[in-house]
């Protein structure tokens, strides 16, 4: 007679699950794994296809996914093996060499390059200097060059005419307008020269003494290209080659996409939370509503594995189901955003990715397993006397135990998909004292609720009244809003401030032209022939060029120029720009001693400004004497202050800046900068026709490069931000609705009571009103604690507090939890008062 | 059938610990029909809850078919009760997301009875709801839920019935109705019943009522109901 238990509870948690959803009882807890399934998926699955399409974005900048730079030649076996692991390859040799023309000549930057040259990104060309590029898919032929605007302007040459390198001449055949690896530098950097590399020997510039650079491109997918450092990693020798990579970009650029990666990731990790804290709240409300069922099975006789299989299995289906649609929801969410951003970031829409889908399922599991680990066990402990006794409820543990294990569960979660400690450990430690503040504050309410609370029932005493006696429930409803508003301002703030971050580094009216070698006679002439143009110029910087010969009495054999620091491109020349001031340049701030200012006649020394990097790469201290040589003079300054200097402003940056009396007997030449719609590119000959001896800098296609960049950054995480905001309203939704249960029976007896509606839902109102306005203030200082370290610890940015928010975030809370309560209030208010006796039994 | 040695039932309050039942000694034989009677509160639902092997008593000992409930833990009891118990509450008890004809079944497929949706069937006609059977318990009149739980508590063909206010959230139609379909059930099946009322008239059904007083209990006979009273403890 006796048939398969197993079958038994097989057959009882299908049917019962099958009756639960068709009955919408499910709904809630389904739909919070749906939802932390969907959100991890998508988030993750765009944020994983947008990172690879910016880092190949990024990698034209590098012209290829990875660079190996030498100062020799390398074996050839290098190469080929690269080839033989499926990679593409491409050489540049790069060098600083004369360039010759009708008896003038000039420093330029020559670049012979192979025939695969650029591995990512194009180069264009103009029809005429400084005229707009247009891409180009070949390379300068056989004994032909593509030279810079610039030495077109010096050289007076144009396409068509012969320019000598070293011993070979070549015929010009193309203005370079742009090179995907051209490099950043705004001003100082030497005019492009692109050759052929079978013409490089030719040449014979790259003889003994020489400083040339060799670098080999390699592109490929990241795995191949990972294997072959694997490889080559164990030949390379540290003093002659290194490294390169996309990554350790430290470009403006690579720095805004590494940011906005971090943010990707940020979001992502928020995003679980806000899952994890939906299913709890939805396994509580599951667990609550099945005391009754398990009471009734255990008094018809059901031993306890009996239940737990049945809950179990429960939870499997319901786990199992609610993956599957929530990873269909979310492939389906991203791929709708994709599309539609397609047209302005190239996002690969075919491209799949394991990762995120394996993420989304784990995360689905564990948060279904883990956060209804409680509530489940809380369940099975119901004793079954509860069938005559229905005040009796479940007896396990206490709830710092369910929050310290929810506590570790998300940790781990974070951990596991970051692999980042310091911001897993950032947002769990706000967490932890936005929980640990929240209990205060609740605590304080109930005093206040006493308080409050007295005198003739209204509304607003109800509210209290309620919020009092519901202590308990009241903090942890209190923790989950609360966490949840935090998570939504940690992302949106993050989010402003990194783009404002971002579009100041690049405002509006960024000069985008520089100009050199402007003399004191033609000064004035430039600046009223720029005004009755139109053109607005920045302001003038005289500048002497000097050697820079001894600190106290050591001698210097070394350059002094920014570009030393950066591998692969040499210095301007052996010369450095001085300039001279008063009055400390915009973006500059003094980190040691003092500037020098109004000169001081109590001074015996000329005093000399020094940037900090340089002043530490020379060990250049305070109150040191440097010596310049400036022509057949020499002039000696003491270092009165050390600067920092903000380098990707776009404006003319100065390593040495002297007291002005100091430099009073040289004549200078100027340097300044204008910006010029790049519509009005045509206008540049009519400006610059009358000044032929004044250099031209074009760095316009540089920042309209790298302003389309962090404007497509600036979208996706614009996208990102939309995604958790819907998810965090959603969780809202699930929170209100759970709350909203506890409130019926409340409900019932007060309409059976004959409480007027009104009375009813303004009591509701008003309690949500007081729960929100709490959850959104504690929400507003967590925030702030956790944007600080975030943006300290972990994005490298500036921080500020963020007063509007300590107002906006109570009134947003009340606002949005208030209505939500009004919505679900309405809805249970407009059921009669037998219906919603009814309803619960 | 079930046999009582000086039970009691002490719980822990935050006042300290209350006394809910003084010793109490008591037997009722097999196919016996026994009331429970008494005010709200004397402990008349604390008793059925001991009897029936849903809690534990603090003292005692507790016979049920010769089986010592008072030495079972919850497990034993659980088995117990599926083997031997059958259950019907004021507040009808039906799980509210499975039919009238899988709360039916339930017991019979805890307890793993073959071909439970026929037995089930069987038990819903006999209570006058075959035509019922796929609604969900919210779909049912008060009335008619009770018929299904009676139709519940009949599918393992328990031996002792514990019936907790059975008519007490009915109208006085129902009422009359279920009481009836209970006691007929009841004679049919040879079932002992120990059922807990405040209706007299519900009460006076039974072959003996026992009365219930601040934890105390006192059996009144029919015969003497007026005249004398009798402590069985």
């Amino acid at each position: 007679m006796s048939a398969n238990p197993n079958a038994a509870v097989l057959t009882l948690s299908w049917r019962l699950f099958r009756h639960e959803a068709r009955r919408g009882e499910l709904t809630v807890i389904l739909l919070a794994i749906i939802l932390s399934v969907a959100a991890v998926l998508s988030l993750s699955l765009f944020s994983e296809r947008l990172q690879s399409a910016l880092t190949d974005r990024t990698a034209e900048f590098l012209a290829a996914d990875r660079l190996l730079g030498s100062d020799k030649p390398v074996p050839d076996t290098w190469l080929e093996q690269a080839r033989t692991q499926g990679l593409n390859t491409a050489q540049r040799v790069q060098m600083r060499s004369m360039v010759f023309a009708n008896d003038e000549l000039m420093l330029a930057d020559v670049r012979a390059v192979s025939n695969a040259y650029p591995l990512k990104g194009t180069i264009k060309l103009a029809d005429q200097p400084f005229g707009l590029g247009k891409a180009v898919e070949t390379l300068p032929g056989p004994g032909e060059v593509w030279l810079d605007s610039r030495l077109f302007q010096v050289l007076g040459i144009q396409q068509g005419d012969k320019v000598e390198i070293g011993e070979k001449n070549f015929v010009v055949s193309g203005v370079i307008s742009e090179l995907p690896d051209g490099g950043f530098n705004v001003f100082g950097g030497d005019p492009l020269v692109l050759m052929p590399l079978s013409d490089l020997a030719a040449t014979r510039i790259t003889g003994p003494g020489s400083r040339t650079d060799y670098d080999y491109m390699f592109s490929g997918d990241s795995a191949a290209l990972d294997d072959y450092y694997q490889w080559l990693e164990p030949q390379l020798d540290s003093e002659l080659h290194y490294w390169r990579s996309v990554e350790d970009d430290d470009s403006p650029l690579g720095r805004s996409v590494r940011r906005a990666e971090q943010y990707f990731l940020l979001a992502s990790l928020l995003a679980i939370v806000l899952a994890s804290v939906s299913i709890a709240v939805a396994a509580q409300r599951y667990s609550h509503r099945h005391y009754d069922p398990v009471a009734i099975m255990k008094t018809l006789g059901a031993p306890g594995a009996m239940v737990r299989k049945i809950y179990l299995m429960q939870i499997i289906f319901i786990a199992t189901l609610g993956i599957a649609l929530g990873a269909g929801i979310g492939f389906a969410a991203q791929h709708v955003v994709a599309e539609l951003i397609a047209d302005k970031v190239p996002v690969a829409l075919d491209a799949w990715h394991w990762r995120p889908f394996i993420i989304a399922v784990f995360t689905g599991v564990v948060c279904a397993l883990l956060f209804s680990l409680y509530p489940l066990m809380k369940l099975f402990s119901v004793p079954p006397l509860r069938v005559l006794r229905r005040d009796l409820g479940a007896s396990v543990g206490s709830r710092i135990s369910q929050f310290i294990a929810a506590g570790s569960a998300i940790f781990m979660l974070m951990w596991a998909y970051s692999g980042d400690l310091k911001i897993s450990l950032i947002l769990l430690v706000t967490g932890l004292m936005l929980a640990a503040a929240l209990l205060v504050v609740t605590m304080g309410l109930i005093w206040l609720g006493r308080k409050l609370g007295q005198g003739r029932m209204g509304a607003w005493q109800l509210a209290w009244a309620r919020i009092q006696r519901r202590a308990m429930d009241n903090s942890v409803q209190l923790i989950s809003f609360a966490i949840t508003i935090m998570l939504l301002l940690v992302v949106l703030v993050m989010r402003n401030d990194m783009v404002k971050q971002w579009q100041e580094q690049l405002p509006e009216g960024t000069p985008n032209y520089f100009m050199i070698n402007i003399t004191d006679q033609q000064r004035p002439t430039v600046e009223s022939h720029f005004e009755t143009r139109g053109v607005q110029m920045e302001n003038f910087y005289p500048v002497v060029r000097g050697r820079f010969v001894a600190i106290n009495d050591d001698t210097i054999r070394t350059e002094v120029t920014k570009e030393d620091d950066e591998r692969g491109r040499r210095g301007l020349g052996r010369e450095a720009n001085l300039t001279w001031s008063n009055t400390l340049q915009h973006e500059n701030r003094v980190v040691a001693g003092s500037w020098h200012g109004e000169p001081d006649d109590a001074q015996q020394l000329y005093q000399v400004s020094v940037e900090s990097q340089v002043a530490e790469r020379l060990d250049i201290q305070l109150g040191d004497m440097l010596r310049f040589n400036i022509g057949s003079e020499v002039v000696e300054a003491q270092v009165g202050s050390l600067r920092e200097v903000n380098w990707q402003t776009m404006q003319p940056n100065f390593f040495f800046v002297l007291e002005p009396a100091a430099m009073e007997a040289f004549s200078p030449t100027y340097i300044t900068s204008f910006h010029l719609p790049t519509e009005q590119k045509a206008l540049l000959g009519q400006l610059m026709s009358p000044f032929p001896t004044v250099t031209l800098f074009d760095v316009d296609a540089r920042i309209n490069q790298l302003r389309s960049v962090v404007s497509q950054v600036s979208l996706a995480v614009e996208f990102i931000l939309v995604l958790v905001l819907c998810a965090g309203a959603l969780v809202l939704v699930a929170q209100v609705q759970s709350t909203m249960d506890e409130r019926q029976q409340e409900l019932a007896i007060l309409r059976t009571l004959g409480a007027r509606g009104r009375m009813i839902r303004m009591s509701v109102i008003a309690e949500f009103i007081i729960i929100g306005v709490v959850a959104g203030t504690m929400a507003a200082l967590a925030n702030e604690l956790a944007l600080y370290l975030l943006q300290s610890q972990v994005f490298n940015m500036q921080t500020a507090v963020h007063w509007q928010y300590w107002l906006l975030a109570p009134l947003t809370g009340a606002l949005v939890v208030g209505l939500l309560g009004a919505i679900s209030c309405w809805r249970l208010l407009s059921l009669n008062t037998s219906q919603l006796l009814r309803k619960m039994v | 059938m079930i046999r009582t040695r000086a039970i009691t039932k002490i719980v822990s309050t935050t006042e300290g610990e209350l006394q809910i039942l003084q010793p109490i000694s008591f037997d009722v034989n097999s196919g016996e029909s026994v009331a429970i009677v008494g005010a709200s509160g004397s402990g008349k639902s604390t008793l059925l809850g001991l009897l029936a092997g849903l809690d534990q008593v603090t003292d005692g000992e507790i016979f049920l078919d010769e089986a010592p409930l008072h030495k079972m833990d919850e497990e034993a009891r659980a088995r117990m009760r599926g083997e031997k118990v059958g259950f019907i509450f004021q507040s009808f008890m039906l799980v509210q997301s499975l039919t009238a004809l899988e709360n039916v079944m339930l017991p019979a497929e805890i307890t793993g009875l073959a071909n439970p949706r026929q037995a089930a069937l069987e038990a819903l006609q006999q209570v006058g709801l075959e035509h019922r059977a796929s609604h969900y318990p919210n779909q049912l009149s008060g009335g008619e839920q009770q018929r299904v739980a009676i139709a519940r508590a009949f599918i393992t063909r328990p031996k002792i019935l514990f019936a907790d206010e059975p008519t007490g959230n009915l109208d006085a139609a129902n009422g009359d109705k279920v009481e009836k379909l209970l006691f007929e059930l009841n004679r049919q099946a040879g079932t002992t019943l120990v059922l807990v009322t405040h209706d007299t008239e519900l009460a006076q059904r039974c072959d003996r009522q026992l009365h219930m007083h601040a934890g105390s209990l006192t059996e009144e006979s029919e015969e003497k109901a007026s005249a004398e009273q009798r402590y069985v403890s």
